[in-house]
């Protein structure tokens, strides 16, 4: 995030639906999408981590299309439709990528995780049939510190075939 | 104060008023990150994301017409070999959704992968200003040193033109798979009358081409003998540096490794062309 500074950081006005929800905020000019989502609206389900587009682990969709929510200005969501984490599950019911993700044990450390099943989402969102090589770029601007890709693969691939046969 | 025009004359009167105290963002990848690490402090934005007229892809008399807004992930479902490549070996997908040629254009870095594709395929860059109206230049002429380019205070880049080049090649070496900044980058492209470009990143102060090892190349039918003095010539040409990504002595000899490489291509391909410009 940007350091604080002396000088007064002039305010805007965010008009934007999260996870289906009308927003309007005053946010500061220069404040990323991340931090109105964590701090301003209290979703911490997105994480920051690199704040320089290289981990992923604060992706989300913006209008149907993933991106990182530390690069993008909260003002630049105005008239925009963002869907977070939080907005996946339907009351206690798992979308299938988390419940998958839980089924595969696809979590260690768990901070990558809301940021890969957001990746993970646009891709299934996207297509009906994913081949090996789509499903491993859909996900490789998401890194998991603790090395775990192999089982977060196969929940990806469980949550494919478990949305295909439903 | 932050600007979010909808239209791009909008966006040009803005510019016109408020000249460089507004920090031009559309993609926010390039700015953001200047942000997010204190090298900037930007007060005031002038926002380009809200713009829909420069999001298209056009054809014009054979010409693509890229707006300046198209991003990455469009860019890597075009047909224009070198550019998608270049485009596809950008960040990661959020990355691509994001990041614009436009953006990577005006950032001007010399690892701007899709400058390097750009400038293989002598792409012309329009500069748009209020009071002075449009004009295009070759984008080998808008680079004019380290991140200091030909666009003045009051202009917008508009639109990239691509003239059709029915053969191009990309490499693009760098430290992993994925999300991945170049440490040498190489475009070629060959033209309908057999004018072969080359192109580098990363062994320069911006995005370069090779003009003294193309011209080696104009009209000549490759052969493996041509293709060994040409990438001779380009290890000579180039001027790369020492950093923390790869030693200048490596960079240049990955020209030549490069250039050899990719006209090998060119010349064992279908002389129709690539299946798939």
């Amino acid at each position: 995030m940007p350091d604080p500074t002396p000088m007064e950081i002039p305010m805007t006005q965010v008009a934007c639906t999260v996870n289906g929800e009308a927003f309007t905020r005053d946010v500061p000019v220069d404040s990323p999408l991340l931090e109105f989502l964590r701090d301003v609206l209290g979703l911490t389900g997105t994480k920051g981590a690199c704040l320089e587009g290289e981990c992923g682990s604060c992706t989300v969709l913006v209008d149907g299309e993933t991106i990182n929510s530390c690069l993008m200005l909260a003002a630049q969501a105005n008239n925009r439709s963002i869907t977070t984490i939080e907005g996946l599950a339907s009351g206690a019911e798992l979308d299938v990528i988390q419940d998958s993700f839980v089924a595969t044990g696809a979590a260690q450390c768990g901070y990558c995780t809301p940021g890969l099943i957001m990746s993970a989402r646009a891709l299934l969102n996207d297509r009906p049939d994913i081949s090996e090589t789509e499903l491993l770029t859909a996900l490789e601007g998401n890194i998991c510190r603790c090395t775990g890709y192999a089982s977060i693969i196969e929940a990806v691939k469980r949550a494919h075939r478990e949305s295909q046969s439903s | 104060m932050f600007h979010q025009p909808m239209t791009f004359k909008q966006a040009l009167e803005l510019r016109s008023e408020l000249g460089a105290d507004a920090t031009v963002i559309n993609g926010g990848t390039d700015v953001v990150v200047a942000m997010n690490h204190g090298a900037i402090k930007p007060t005031c934005f002038l926002d380009l994301s809200g713009i829909n007229a420069i999001r298209k892809i056009d054809r014009d008399n054979g010409h693509l017409i890229l707006g300046a807004g198209v991003t990455f992930a469009q860019l890597g479902k075009l047909h224009v070999r070198t550019l998608k490549e270049a485009s596809l070996s950008v960040g990661g997908p959020a990355i691509r959704n994001m990041g614009t040629i436009g953006g990577n254009i005006a950032t001007a870095s010399p690892a701007g992968d899709g400058c390097v594709a750009l400038l293989a395929l002598g792409a012309d860059v329009q500069l748009s200003s209020k009071d002075r109206g449009q004009r295009w230049i070759p984008l080998v002429d808008y680079f004019i040193d380290y991140r200091k380019t030909a666009l003045a205070d009051d202009e917008l880049i508009q639109a990239v033109r691509i003239p059709y080049n029915p053969r191009s090649r990309w490499y693009k070496i760098g430290k992993r798979g994925a999300v991945n900044i170049s440490l040498v980058c190489c475009a070629v492209s060959q033209n309908e009358d057999k004018k072969t470009q080359l192109a580098f990143g990363c062994v320069g102060p911006i995005p370069r081409t090779a003009p003294k090892a193309s011209a080696l190349l104009n009209g000549e039918t490759l052969s493996a003998e041509l293709i060994d003095d040409v990438a001779n010539l380009v290890a000579q040409e180039v001027s790369p540096i020492d950093d923390q990504r790869g030693s200048a002595a490596y960079r240049r000899a990955m020209c030549s490794t490069l250039t050899k490489r990719l006209l090998t291509q060119l010349m064992e391909d279908n002389p129709k062309g690539d299946a798939d410009a």
